[in-house]
């Protein structure tokens, strides 16, 4: 028996097949969000994904009922980059069924320490930086008339989002309950942070330039000549002034005042409206 | 707009936070930009659609959901805000004006869905107390799928139907002032507040410089989007190369 435990340590023990790892991932991709609530957020997704999982590796009635309910707990991450956990989760499964001894507190704390950082790094990857970036190409192609740009954001973004869990599901897997270590730490991941952030922030200035428009019509007399506050001033110190001085404005007020998102857009609301009513824009 | 047209809206709503297209729903068939085509396309305008969706998403490329909250419903906006514009045929800049309200309205549904289905995970406990599997599984996804689908299309259908009405007669009663004007004002500042929500994930002092690059970029030469991002790419490119080199004297 304790030669047997020293065995089941290895992968080389693996009771799981890759088919069993893969249909646990896809029971995620499609269901990680079908019963989101406020009480344990995607708890029942977690506890779905590994529902067979627990079946084949636990043939006893009350390991299975144990190991459905070590899963169906408050559990919260990123869709995409928190797959990392579910992988691991189930590698920490499989070694347990093989008699290692891995006990409830080890997976759920694996589970726990994990989802927060990920839902972070994830969060700011996909919704921050990759999602905005096909959305805004996307944009720009379908907003000129041509539906090939809602067209790329409809087969593109599924796929990019769905490699990227599958990606980290798998890595999750085979790196086991060490995948917190090796994954997060490292500069690796902060470089290609702060290289996603170069790109973003480039084609987010871009999109000022093209999207937001503003412009003053007031006029005023310099002595007897008229000035027009839009063309004298702003054009001639650089085109789109205005725009890239409201958008400023608006990151300062979310950023910096605290401001809710909610408040910045009644503000906008606001400003636009009565200033377009009384004829200054 | 005729019934059927808004019954399949209806379903195309429920879809976008649904598990049914690859999970992806609540990612893809949701922004605007997708949802605004595709009601075109049920409309038979998917061109006008895509540009109305396309415009609107702008509103929406900060939005950042975590930790289980929604701050607009992107969705509803999308797909009945489009079929609404469509039917009434008002400009893009009107259009973004309408997603607002729409928007800020559904926020309403995902607080009470995300409350109603704290219950159903409690009949997955009682699966799980008898180690019943399927039934964990599918006290997952089959009486929120339920819930829904029935909320979404009876709102979509109710709003599509008299809605598109009373924005009508809205149009009419302020024709000739200068309200439309403000309108349109207002559509020109809102994708401002996108892209400002965007910019609290990516810009620190560090990045304000790539942001003016791309600025300017269009400012003065008038280069697309993906021109933009194509500079873009090979500035990350770079900042990636030249930060390996510290990395290694670092370790």
């Amino acid at each position: 028996m304790p030669d047997n435990m020293v065995k089941t340590e290895s992968p080389a023990a693996a009771k799981l097949s890759m088919k069993d790892v893969n249909r646990s991932y896809w029971l995620w991709q499609f269901f990680s969000h079908a019963n989101y609530n406020y009480e344990r957020m995607q708890g029942g997704s977690f506890a779905m994904c590994m529902a067979p999982i627990i079946q084949k590796l636990y043939p006893k009635k009350e390991d299975q009922i144990q190991g459905l309910q070590r899963h169906l707990v408050f559990f919260n991450t990123n869709p995409n980059f928190g797959t990392l956990i579910h992988g691991a989760a189930i590698a920490m499964e499989e070694q347990r069924a093989g008699g290692a001894d891995i006990s409830d507190e080890a997976i759920n704390s694996v589970k726990t320490g994990l989802m927060g950082p990920l839902a972070g790094i994830g969060d700011t990857l996909d919704q921050g930086i990759i999602i905005p970036l096909i959305v805004a190409l996307g944009i720009s192609i379908a907003s000129q008339g041509n539906v090939m740009g809602s067209l790329l954001v409809l087969v593109l973004l599924p796929l990019v989002l769905m490699l990227i869990a599958h990606y980290f599901f798998v890595k999750g897997y085979r790196l086991g309950s060490s995948a917190v270590t090796s994954v997060l730490s490292g500069g690796k991941m902060k470089r290609l942070i702060g290289a996603a952030s170069i790109l973003g922030c480039t084609v987010m200035g871009g999109l000022i330039s093209s999207y937001v428009s503003l412009s003053t019509t007031i006029t005023f007399n310099v002595g007897k000549e008229a000035f027009d506050l839009q063309k004298q001033l702003f054009d001639a110190i650089m085109p789109n002034l205005l725009p890239l001085a409201v958008t400023l404005g608006v990151f300062a007020l979310i950023r910096n005042k605290r401001v809710s998102s909610l408040k910045a857009m009644l503000i906008l609301i606001v400003v636009g409206f009565f200033g377009g009513l009384i004829g200054i824009f | 707009m005729n019934w059927l047209q808004a019954l399949i809206l209806g379903l195309l709503y429920y879809l976008s936070d649904a598990p049914w297209f690859f999970g992806e729903g609540y990612y893809v068939l949701q922004r605007p930009v997708v949802a605004g085509f595709l009601t075109g396309l049920i409309l038979g305008n998917p061109v006008q659609g895509a540009i109305i969706g396309a415009t609107m998403n702008l509103i929406y490329l900060g939005q950042l959901n975590v930790g289980g909250s929604m701050p607009s419903d992107m969705a509803l906006a999308g797909y009945i805000g489009t079929a609404i514009a469509i039917s009434t045929n008002v400009s893009t800049e009107m259009a973004l004006t309408l997603a607002v309200p729409l928007g800020l309205l559904g926020t309403v549904w995902w607080v009470g869905k995300m409350s109603i289905d704290s219950v159903f995970v409690h009949w997955a406990d009682r699966y799980a107390e008898k180690g019943n599997a399927r039934g964990v599984m599918l006290m997952n996804w089959l009486p929120s799928a339920v819930m829904m689908l029935f909320f979404k299309v009876l709102v979509t259908v109710i709003i599509c139907m008299y809605g598109t009405g009373l924005v009508e007669a809205f149009l009419t009663s302020v024709q000739n002032t200068g309200v439309l004007h403000g309108f349109e004002v207002i559509g020109g500042l809102l994708p401002a507040l996108g892209i400002a929500l965007n910019l609290r994930a990516i810009l620190k002092k560090e990045t304000i410089a790539f942001l003016l690059v791309g600025f300017l970029l269009v400012a003065y030469f008038n280069i697309s989007i993906i021109g933009v991002a194509l500079f873009g790419l090979v500035i990350a490119a770079i900042y990636f190369q030249y930060t390996k080199e510290d990395a290694d004297y670092a370790g």
